[in-house]
Order: C-alpha cells, then sequence, then structure tokens
C-alpha cells in the first residue's frame, strides 16, 4: 500500500471538502454546491491500489456528511463503486487526453449525487428536489470533469513526491563503450 | 486480473455502508461527530485568521475613520434608547393587561450570538453549521434568528458546534400567522426553493383567505417551538383555491441565509 500517497490523498480530501463547505462564491455564482469527492476518486483510482480507494470512499464518505444532514456514509457506496470502475478499467483510459479526464471525471460527478440521492428516497428522507436539481446536476457534472483536470497532475506530482520510483538504469544504455588495447 | 482484493473490498464497503445506514440517531449523530472532528483544526485555524484579520483592521484604521464610527454609534444609541423608552411603557402596560385577561408573563429572550462556519455541502439540504455547542446551552430545536427574522432552528447539536435546519429545509417546517388576518398556515419547502432558496411554500390557508401579497409573515407559536411574533417574510402570491379545503401561497423570507456570517440562539 502507498501508505504516504494514500496519507496525502485524505488530506486533500479534508481540505476539498471544507472548502466546499465555507467558500459561498461557487453557490452564489451557480446555485450548486460542488461534489469534489468524485472526481478525486477518480484521479486516484487510475493510480492508486484498492486499498487507497477504500480508505478514501470510508473516510471521504464521512467526512463529507459530518458537515451535512445527510445520514453518516451515504456516499459511500456510489464513490466506491465509481472507483472500482474506473481501477478495473484503468487501462482502457487514454489519461493523457484532457477529453478523456474530463469525460470519466463528468460522468463520475453526474452519477454518485444521483446514485445519493436515489439512496436517501429508498431510506424514506425527503432530499430537497425540483427542476432546478437537473441544472446542479448539470453543474455539479461539469465541474466534476475540471476538478478531474486539476487533481491528475497533483495526484501525479504527490505520488512522484512522496513514494519510490522504479529506478531506472544509473548509466547510459544507448552507448557502447568499446575499450582498445594498451 | 486477480479480482479476489475488489471482491473482498466491495464486501467490506457494503457491510459498513449498511451498518452505518443502520445506525440508530443517537449512534448516527456519535459517527458523525467523531468524523467532523478531523475539521476541527481548520476552523479553529480560520477562527484564528479572522482574529488577526480583525486585530489588523483595527490596527490600521484611521482616527478620522473612528471618530465618524464613534458619531454614528452615539447617535444609534440615542435612538435605541428612546425606543426603549416607549417599549418599556408598552411592556409595563402589556403586563398589566395580562394580568388583567390572566395571559402567561412572558419572558425575555437570552440571546447568544454565533458566527456561521459552514454550511451543507450537499445540494438537496439546507443547514448551516455555528460556533454554539451544548457547552454554551445550545441545545436541539431553539430558534435562530437574526435581527431582520427567523432563520431555522437547531437540528443537531454537539460540544463545540451546532446544526441549523433553515426554512425551508425539511426539518424545519413552522406554523405561521399571516397579518392582518391572523391566518394560520405552514411553512415547506417544495421545487421553487431550490432554485430560489428566500422563497417558500405556505400551506394550508383557509380556502376563502383574505391573506394578499405583500401581507407580513410572522411566527404563530403554535406547538412552543418557536416564540410567537417572530417575522419570517412577507407574502409573494396567493393561490386561492375555490371548492378545495385550503390555499397555497408563496412566501420570500426576510433573511437570506447566504449571506449570513452572524446569527442568535434563543436560549432556553
Amino acid at each position: 500500500m502507498k501508505t504516504f500517497y494514500t496519507l496525502g490523498l485524505l488530506v486533500i480530501a479534508l481540505f476539498a471538502l471544507y472548502l466546499t463547505a465555507t467558500l459561498e462564491w461557487p453557490q452564489r455564482i451557480t446555485g450548486t454546491r460542488i461534489d469534489p469527492l468524485p472526481a478525486l476518486m477518480v484521479c486516484a483510482a487510475l493510480r492508486a491500489p484498492l486499498r487507497a480507494l477504500t480508505v478514501l470512499a470510508v473516510l471521504g464518505s464521512l467526512w463529507q456528511t459530518s458537515l451535512s444532514a445527510d445520514p453518516p456514509g451515504i456516499s459511500m457506496i456510489p464513490l466506491f463503486a465509481v472507483g472500482v470502475a474506473v481501477s478495473l478499467n484503468r487501462r482502457a483510459i487514454h489519461t493523457r487526453l484532457w477529453s478523456a479526464r474530463f469525460a470519466v471525471g463528468a460522468a463520475a460527478g453526474a452519477l454518485v449525487p444521483l446514485a445519493t440521492v436515489g439512496t436517501l428516497l429508498a431510506l424514506g428522507r425527503e432530499p430537497l428536489l425540483g427542476w432546478f436539481s437537473l441544472w446542479q446536476l448539470a453543474v455539479i457534472s461539469l465541474a466534476s470533469g475540471l476538478l478531474a483536470l486539476l487533481f491528475f497532475p497533483l495526484l501525479q506530482w504527490l505520488d512522484k513526491t512522496v513514494e519510490n520510483q522504479p529506478l531506472a538504469a544509473p548509466y547510459d544504455t544507448t552507448t557502447l563503450i568499446k575499450r582498445t588495447p594498451h | 486480473m486477480n479480482l479476489r482484493p475488489y471482491v473482498y473490498a466491495t464486501g467490506l464497503v457494503l457491510v459498513l455502508a449498511a451498518v452505518l445506514l443502520a445506525l440508530p440517531p443517537r449512534s448516527a449523530g456519535q459517527v458523525k461527530l467523531a468524523a467532523g472532528s478531523f475539521f476541527v483544526p481548520l476552523f479553529s485555524a480560520e477562527a484564528g485568521l479572522q482574529r488577526v484579520r480583525n486585530y489588523a483592521a483595527d490596527k490600521t484604521a484611521t482616527r478620522e475613520e473612528l471618530l465618524e464610527q464613534n458619531q454614528r454609534l452615539a447617535l444609534t444609541n440615542e435612538v435605541l434608547r428612546i425606543q426603549i423608552q416607549q417599549l418599556r411603557a408598552t411592556a409595563e402596560e402589556n403586563k398589566v393587561l395580562r394580568i388583567q385577561v390572566a395571559f402567561a408573563a412572558t419572558n425575555q429572550w437570552k440571546l447568544r450570538l454565533g458566527q456561521v462556519i459552514g454550511r451543507d455541502p450537499s445540494n438537496w439540504w439546507r443547514t448551516l453549521q455555528i460556533n454554539l455547542g451544548s457547552r454554551h446551552g445550545v441545545r436541539e430545536g431553539l430558534p435562530v434568528l437574526t435581527p431582520d427574522g427567523l432563520v431555522g432552528r437547531v437540528h443537531e447539536v454537539h460540544p463545540n458546534r451546532s446544526r441549523v435546519a433553515l426554512i425551508g429545509d425539511p426539518a424545519c417546517r413552522l406554523s405561521i400567522n399571516v397579518l392582518p388576518s391572523r391566518e394560520n398556515g405552514i411553512l415547506t419547502a417544495d421545487g421553487a426553493t431550490v432554485f430560489d432558496h428566500t422563497i417558500v411554500n405556505l400551506q394550508f390557508l383557509p380556502a376563502h383567505t383574505g391573506a394578499r401579497a405583500g401581507d407580513p409573515v410572522v411566527t404563530s407559536g403554535l406547538g412552543r417551538l418557536f416564540p410567537r411574533g417572530i417575522p419570517v417574510g412577507k407574502l409573494l402570491s396567493v393561490a386561492p383555491a375555490p371548492g378545495a379545503l385550503n390555499s397555497n401561497a408563496r412566501v420570500k423570507l426576510a433573511v437570506d441565509s447566504s449571506r449570513l456570517n452572524e446569527v442568535w440562539v434563543i436560549l432556553p
């Protein structure tokens, strides 16, 4: 398990959730609160081991619901499902393409809140929904795609900074040195 | 690909989620409290930064600004003192009349100022967090207001912070009076509240209601959750329903909760 990478991932999740709860301007401009966890989960699932994804889904969901009126852990299953889906198909996703990162982030940003609201309704709760919720879903999806573009290089940098990378050969393998007899 | 770790992890997450969602409200609250404790350093750091910012602002204010502010406050103080004299006479009269008609005496509100430290990160609830908790005497159900009107009620209490369910949240339905007709109704949220959080639905007005757009709306005091007479907002539109049992209306709330930084809690 990439321990330091996972810890860094959790710190990013904590800060992102804190900013979501305290920053008021995204809500004023778009009428929507942006959920950063789906984009973070997607970017993490492209490089992190399964244990890190599990920890992120469990703790991220618990942290998010601790700031909300949601029951604890309501978004745990949707987040984990997105993480597993991306992790199992990570070779099929062209991560070098910006459009691919954006598309995966946007899809996750739409699926997680939909599944969370579905779970709430199944539990008999009465979340506040209306026609404007469709606009909110579109904004969350778009914002999640953009956040995926931001989180991807950040997690790449984190991975390179805190984890051991496979060592390259300490010499130039392309040049042949010919020694001549004295 | 070895799928066994995925199966184990999925099983673990499913069991954990099922256990968490089946928890009784008290235990769920404790879990949320434990998870929320991770944010304590961040909220404390923000409060510290705010103090530094205030200190810096105090130090850099010019003498002219301070004198002008002082003059303005002195003027406000005088106006308020005259108003208090007037209200004192009214209160005395009210006390005598209450004794004459054998009404229970009203208590003065014990208020405590709280700061808004966070808002609900989800789009389907309307709550905010304040920096007052059980250690400050806050209990579940206490009314929260500003000088402009009612904000909501305390919904969840932790030692150092509380969650306030705002008017329009499903956890904060309240009984109101429309003035001057004194008709009762219940404020609830609907789809329009998602679009504009300052608009809520007013249900169960009489079918032949005398209420008109622009009429003020105040708390009715029924249910003893909120004291009577706290301003809530104004009627935006009324939809009379001839033939139906009751009519509905739209109410524009007096307080825009998205711009709140400080609120008052009425302590018991």
